[in-house]
């Protein structure tokens, strides 16, 4: 698993590649975790090269989910394969973190 | 088309790797539909990371069974673990996936995803095992 950052319209983008499991959904938290500056009010995760999220890694979007809410910072996520986005239909994940097709539809919606 | 495919694993996290080569070797071979592989994939990786840091509590000196057995209409899998007791069919809590940002609970996912992307579970204990059958069907096979 590794994260790469970018910024654009005053989105932090962390877009994870690979795989996050209970074997290193610990070592994901702690990368976005480190990731995500205090002043930043978007972050956008793109998991347009993510190939596998089990409950592991649902537990670290849902923690990050309440840190950004508290803060009163927007989030969401980007760019979801099927069995992904699946995982987050059946967990319902979907109804309480706004997902987006495109990484390009996300920064227009919560970008400025 | 069928193959049974077993592997015995120590009961560490290091091993699921090993657990993810076989799923896609076995899919692959035997032509699952598209989304199953990731799907056994995720129940293997649930049940298996529970089986190590529930079922021993992270001790990793034990070992713990899957047998994949592949034909044209179903995968049937069999988990076999000496940990703790565990029905997942009625010792996991069901989780509200309704309920808002603050108030969802944390755990609980994992054996509620594994519950709904199967077709049937069947749990037994014997001789100090926990002993998980389960079903997927090929739905497009």
């Amino acid at each position: 698993m590794e994260i790469s950052v970018d910024r654009a319209n005053e989105v932090l983008i962390a877009k994870v590649e690979g795989r996050i499991d209970g074997a290193n959904a610990r070592e994901f938290e702690d990368a976005l975790n480190g990731a995500i500056g205090e002043d930043d009010s978007k972050v956008l995760l793109d998991f347009s090269t993510l190939s596998y999220i089990s409950s592991a890694g649902l537990r670290v979007i849902l923690l990050i989910a309440r840190l950004l809410q508290k803060r009163n910072a927007a989030f969401a996520l980007c760019s979801l394969s099927d069995p992904i986005r699946e995982v987050f239909e059946i967990s319902g994940f979907d109804k309480i973190i706004s997902i987006h097709d495109s990484q390009a539809e996300a920064v227009d919606k919560i970008g400025r | 088309m069928s193959r049974r495919l077993s592997l015995s694993l120590p009961t560490k996290l290091d091993q699921l790797e090993r657990i993810y080569e076989a799923v896609d070797e076995l899919g692959e071979s035997e032509e699952w539909p598209p989304g199953m592989v990731y799907q056994v994939k995720l129940v293997l990786e649930e049940l298996g990371v529970n089986i190590v840091t529930h079922g021993h509590g992270g001790d990793p000196d034990h070992e713990f069974e899957i047998v994949l057995d592949s034909d044209a209409d179903a995968l049937t899998i069999e988990l076999r673990d000496e940990g703790r007791p565990f029905n997942p069919l009625t010792d996991s809590p069901e989780p509200d996936v309704d309920s808002g940002l603050d108030d969802r609970p944390v755990g609980g996912l994992g054996i509620y995803l594994v519950r709904t992307m199967m077709d049937e579970l069947s749990y037994r204990r014997e001789d100090n095992h926990n002993i998980l059958t389960i079903v997927k069907r090929k739905e497009n096979g």
